[in-house]
């Protein structure tokens, strides 16, 4: 159940970004997850400051160089089913359409989805966790095959987004505003790795609030795409996960981008598979060499070692589409 | 042998039954019914769809408050204090109990071995209760909560069953961890292996499943002078008015229970719990009626569980099939008090199957975590996972045909219930006709694909242990004199359609229309006691009952219909809606009786009669799968199931269908998403939301679920022909899609659940 807060609801992006200066101040965007970790007692909120009365910061439109600029309220579902976004970013549109459910989609908000808090169910629990303030991982003694084979340090979350992995892979940027103005920041920098601060799950300054996402223009013979596994199809975050980008010349790649979901607590880019793949034909052994390569640095921890299998088996299975499309 | 059989010059005779009542017995329907038979949607369907329905969790009253409960968020701790007093103060909150609280801490036992009380000092398991509080707002009831300081001190704590019976386990009671133990044999063992051409032996794991009804536990308690009202979500009202009674020392007339609604239960509401008394004491202390329902979270926590389960099978069978021995030893877990964690955990291995040699095990053992609770066909559902991967594992050692294996070795009738022979050839005709309508055969010819997606076929059987229903059962059939009916019955309908089933008994009856029959239930004041509605047993045991009633009231009308015509009785014949003479010249519609126009009503009286004790009504069911395997992901996709099943007579096709589909979406979650997870270093429930504790989506269930129903009547069940369906359905789920991805991958699952995260590593290794 909830504890007491203050709402209020401003007009403009400037005031949002002064009422969150305000202590214990949370952005109410969609709210799927706030209202979640709110009621969980996951943390507590002595004031919510909804971007409902905010325009123009929801709905997707061209840039003049070719890019794309999404809104941040603009809703997962509108992102899954937008046709720019389905014929030019196809993974961007995938992994927005593996999100969830079609009801937490339809509330659900792209830039809420890059700042959700992990599911991870320690964090989620009742238990004192590192991420919560407290002492320790429990993760690491307990039961972990929901948790992370990359990355861990001292905490052990995979994040959770299905299309920070792919905007991560498409090179995108988001915009900011916040009480030292606007900037811009890509996506890949955007999570915070938990050796460097495992309270925070991104960069953002206090009372910082995204405002946009910018698609930098498409290459020709760009390929993307978003696959996710789960342990049910629907209603289910991915225990492994791959955005791909792969511009292509025949079956040369000429540059590529493989970022990987629920490997780790930010999403993971694997360099080691680009470089197997990168200025290489994409035939078996190089697909074989790439997903194994992707996997050759995983620590896994006592419970889910069986994501190693299933990162390689799952990129090379999206490997091999490449070819075939 | 039962109590009731009697050993008579060496031989075992039964009882004969009874006298069959007043009406005579009556004469089946035959084959040619009028409503009994057809697609009858739901009576209440309306009032569920439009939310009109009252469920109990939407019952408002006038002043009423809103309680919570604080439990234990420890596995296993000593309560050493409960300090209440700044909830006390709170704005808004009428009450707060606790142990401190003597006048509101009754005795209560979860089982009969140990005893405690609402507030014990000695919370054994995760959930237990603390303290409760009543306040004008769920979120101030809350807040109360959060102000309640509690001073634990933790014990130590086994939370698995396999842990808990190894030496120097710590003890959830002083005594050891074994909750009970029981064996069963049948001819030899030794002699039934010697026998064998083929032994397999293996050991299978079933995860806890929890039942996780969409209502949550709970209940509104209301006083008025020494008169408790609850309105409760449960599956049998007369069980809660007892439970409360006896707990609050009262007489039973003076606690009424009502339960019109009920948003699912699956067996976990089966009993109230602690809630429905703290309830109570908590609208006592306040002067107020109190709404008390659980939270989603501690529903997962400490309202309900199927056990985990460890299940060894040792089987033997000749070359030609024929099953010469099956041993099993089951250890299941009841958790911090005994609730049944064996429950006909063996049931399968030594009826399910014609063989003369069997010997069975159960070990049921405490852990520190929440007691179970009966789910959906208890026991059976976690010996069908292991008794029929085992006889799939036989059936390709011997070379033979699954369907083949199985068909060879039926038995005549239980052989561990004093061979009496059953009443059908359901398990027959149910494998037969199911392999059939699922093109077996071909399917299973079929290749299995190309690349890494594999196709598989699997099938599995089984029987359920009750289904036949019996006494007691009391129903009483008002007639009213336009000819429309009013039928009063104690059952509860937990969303399986008992009141369609039983206004179309009437509607049959009576030549009317199902919606001309009001429903009263479920109400210990104004209805009949009933069993709680369980066990499949709610059609076989009501609808004989109603059928009685409503032959009573027929009576009746031929009574008057002979009066007013001038005839014999005997001349009169009920036909449809209509009582005419037996030469045909004159007739009557029920409205046009004087007497009726007079008296306004006539009342029917049905008797749920005992049933034949020389034969096994039992009921019958096979499932048949087919699964696509993704050999890189370990992806399942379960593509097409069907169901056949034997229940008896089909009364209503539509919701004979539900239950068939909805059994099999329950054991697809049973097989392939949901389990219990235990966190290791604290014994804490890790997944206590719907998203960490998975129950299967629309997506994960086959598009295709085909219900077959054997269409017969068991005439020797009761005099409807009908047996239970609900849990037969669900029995046979978890073992034909486990066979099924052994026919895609050669790969034989022992452990529940079935995903990409459990099968990646044996396709893993499979690939080398």
């Amino acid at each position: 159940m909830f504890t007491p807060f203050a709402y209020i609801q401003p007009g403009s992006v400037e005031d949002v970004v002064t009422a969150l200066g305000d202590k214990n101040a949370f952005i109410h965007a969609g709210g799927t997850d706030l209202l979640g970790c709110l009621r969980d007692d996951v943390f507590s909120a002595d004031k919510l400051v909804s971007l409902s009365g905010l325009k123009d910061i929801s709905g997707v439109s061209e840039t003049s160089d070719g890019g794309l600029v999404i809104g941040a309220l603009t809703t997962i579902t509108d992102v899954a089913e937008h046709p720019l976004i389905q014929r030019k970013y196809a993974g961007l549109a995938q992994a927005a359409a593996d999100v969830a459910s079609p009801q937490l989609r339809n509330q659900g908000t792209l830039g809420g989805n890059l700042c959700q808090k992990p599911r991870c169910w320690y964090y989620r629990g009742d238990f004192d966790c590192l991420r919560k303030g407290g002492y320790k991982c429990f993760a690491v003694n307990g039961e972990n095959e929901y948790h992370c084979i990359m990355g861990g340090a001292n905490c052990f979350i995979v994040h959770p987004s299905d299309p920070a992995p792919a905007l991560v892979a498409l090179d995108a940027e988001v915009a900011i505003v916040g009480p030292g103005g606007r900037r811009r920041l890509p996506v890949s920098e955007l999570h915070m790795p938990p050796e460097k601060d495992p309270t925070r799950e991104t960069v953002l300054q206090d009372a910082e609030v995204i405002t946009a996402i910018h698609l930098p223009p498409a290459a020709a013979g760009r390929y993307s795409s978003y696959r996710k596994i789960r342990t049910r199809r629907s209603w289910d975050f991915a225990v492994a996960g791959c955005a791909l980008a792969f511009d292509m010349e025949g079956d040369q790649v000429r540059d590529c981008r493989v970022v990987l979901a629920a490997a780790a607590p930010v999403p993971w880019r694997s360099r080691e598979a680009e470089e197997v793949l990168r200025g290489n034909t994409l035939n078996d052994g190089n697909i074989r060499a790439a997903a194994r390569a992707a996997v050759a640095d995983a620590r896994p921890m006592s419970n889910n070692a069986y994501k190693i299998p299933l990162f390689e088996g799952l990129l090379r299975e999206e490997f091999g589409k490449i070819v075939s499309a | 042998m039962t109590e009731s059989e009697q050993e008579i010059e060496g031989q075992v005779r039964y009882p004969q039954a009874p006298d069959a009542g007043a009406a005579g017995d009556p004469q089946p329907w035959g084959e040619k019914t009028r409503v009994v038979g057809s697609r009858q949607p739901r009576v209440d369907a309306f009032e569920r769809v439009s939310g009109s329905a009252i469920f109990p969790s939407d019952v408002m009253l006038p002043g009423m408050l809103h309680a919570a409960v604080l439990t234990s968020p420890h596995a296993n701790a000593r309560v050493k204090s409960v300090d209440t007093s700044k909830a006390e103060k709170l704005s808004g909150v009428y009450a707060v109990i606790s142990r401190n609280t003597e006048d509101a801490n009754p005795d209560w036992d979860y089982g009969s071995d140990y005893p405690g009380k609402l507030f014990y000092d000695h919370c054994r398991f995760e959930g237990d209760f603390v303290a409760a509080v009543a306040a004008d707002s769920s979120y101030r009831a809350h807040d109360a909560l959060r102000a309640i300081e509690v001073e634990y001190e933790t014990l130590p704590f086994v939370s698995d069953e396999l842990a808990a019976l190894e030496s120097g386990a710590p003890e959830v009671h002083d005594g050891g961890n074994e909750a009970g133990h029981q064996s069963y044999s049948r001819g030899n063992i030794e002699q039934g292996f010697a026998a064998a051409d083929v032994v397999l032996e293996e050991t299978y794991r079933s995860a806890s499943e929890m039942q996780t009804p969409l209502e949550p536990h709970g209940c509104v308690a209301r006083w008025e002078a020494d008169r408790l009202t609850v309105w409760e979500s449960t599956q049998g009202v007369f069980a809660v008015q007892s439970k409360i009674a006896e707990t609050l020392n009262m007489p039973l007339a003076r606690v009424r229970v009502i339960g019109h609604y009920v948003g699912g239960a699956f067996g976990s509401k089966l009993r109230t719990d602690k809630y429905a008394i703290a309830a109570a004491m908590l609208s006592r202390r306040s002067n107020r009626p109190v709404k008390l329902f659980m939270t989603r979270e501690q529903t997962l926590v400490s309202m309900g569980n199927r056990p985990p389960t460890t299940m060894t099978i040792k089987a033997g069978a000749k070359k030609d099939g024929t099953l010469t021995a099956i041993q099993f030893k089951g250890i299941g877990a009841s958790g911090a008090y005994k609730a049944g964690g064996t429950s006909l955990l063996d049931w399968l291995a030594k009826d399910l199957y014609q063989c003369d040699n069997v010997s069975t095990e159960l070990t049921d053992v405490y852990i520190n975590a929440q007691p179970a609770r009966p789910f959906r066909a208890p026991g059976y559902v976690q010996c069908s996972w292991a008794m029929e991967q085992m006889m799939d594992a036989l059936a390709e050692q011997l070379d033979m045909d699954p369907v083949a294996l199985r068909l060879l070795n039926i038995p005549d009738g239980t052989q561990a219930r004093g061979n009496k022979p059953y009443t059908t050839d359901g398990l027959r005709l149910c494998i037969e006709q199911g392999a059939k309508a699922f093109g077996w055969d071909q399917a299973k010819a079929a290749p299995r694909g190309n690349g890494h997606l594999q196709r598989g076929v699997g099938m599995a059987a089984a029987n359920w242990f009750v289904g036949d229903g019996g006494p007691p059962s009391t129903v009483i059939l008002r007639l009213y004199a336009d000819g429309t009916a009013n039928l009063n019955m104690g059952a509860s309908d937990i969303g399986t359609g008992t009141k369609t089933v039983m206004a179309m008994v009437v509607a049959e009856e009576f030549g009317m229309e199902p919606d001309a029959v009001q429903i009263e239930h479920a109400d210990t004041a104004t209805t009949q006691f009933a069993t709680p509605s369980g066990g499949s047993k709610t059609v076989p045991t009501e609808a004989p009952a109603v059928r009685r009633a409503c032959l009573a009231a027929k009576d009746r009308l031929m009574d008057m219909a002979a009066r007013q015509l001038g005839r014999e009785r005997d001349e009169i014949i009920f036909a449809g809606d209509r009582l005419r003479t037996a030469d045909g010249l004159e007739s009557l519609a029920i409205p046009e009786l004087d007497e009726l126009k007079k008296q306004k009503v006539v009342v029917g009286v049905g008797e749920r009669q005992p049933n034949r004790q020389d034969v096994s009504i039992t009921p019958f069911a096979a499932q048949f799968c087919e699964v696509e395997v993704n050999r890189r992901t370990g992806e399942i996709r379960l593509l097409r199931m069907l169901g056949t099943n034997e229940s008896g007579r089909v009364i209503n096709r539509l919701t004979w269908d539900g239950q068939v589909i909805g059994g099999i979406t329950m054991g697809v979650g049973y097989a392939t998403t949901e389990q219990r997870v235990l966190d290791g270093p604290t014994g804490k429930l890790c997944n206590r939301n719907w998203h960490d504790y998975k129950l299967p989506t629309a997506l994960d269930v086959p598009a295709e679920i085909i219900s077959e129903p054997i269409m017969l009547s068991d005439e020797q069940a009761n005099i409807v022909g009908a047996k239970g369906l609900g849990e037969p359905v669900t029995i046979p789920t978890g073992g034909a899609i486990a066979n099924a991805v052994y026919a895609a991958t050669g790969i034989r699952m022992r452990d529940t659940p079935i995903n990409p995260v459990t099968l990646i590593d044996p396709l893993a290794s499979q690939e080398g």
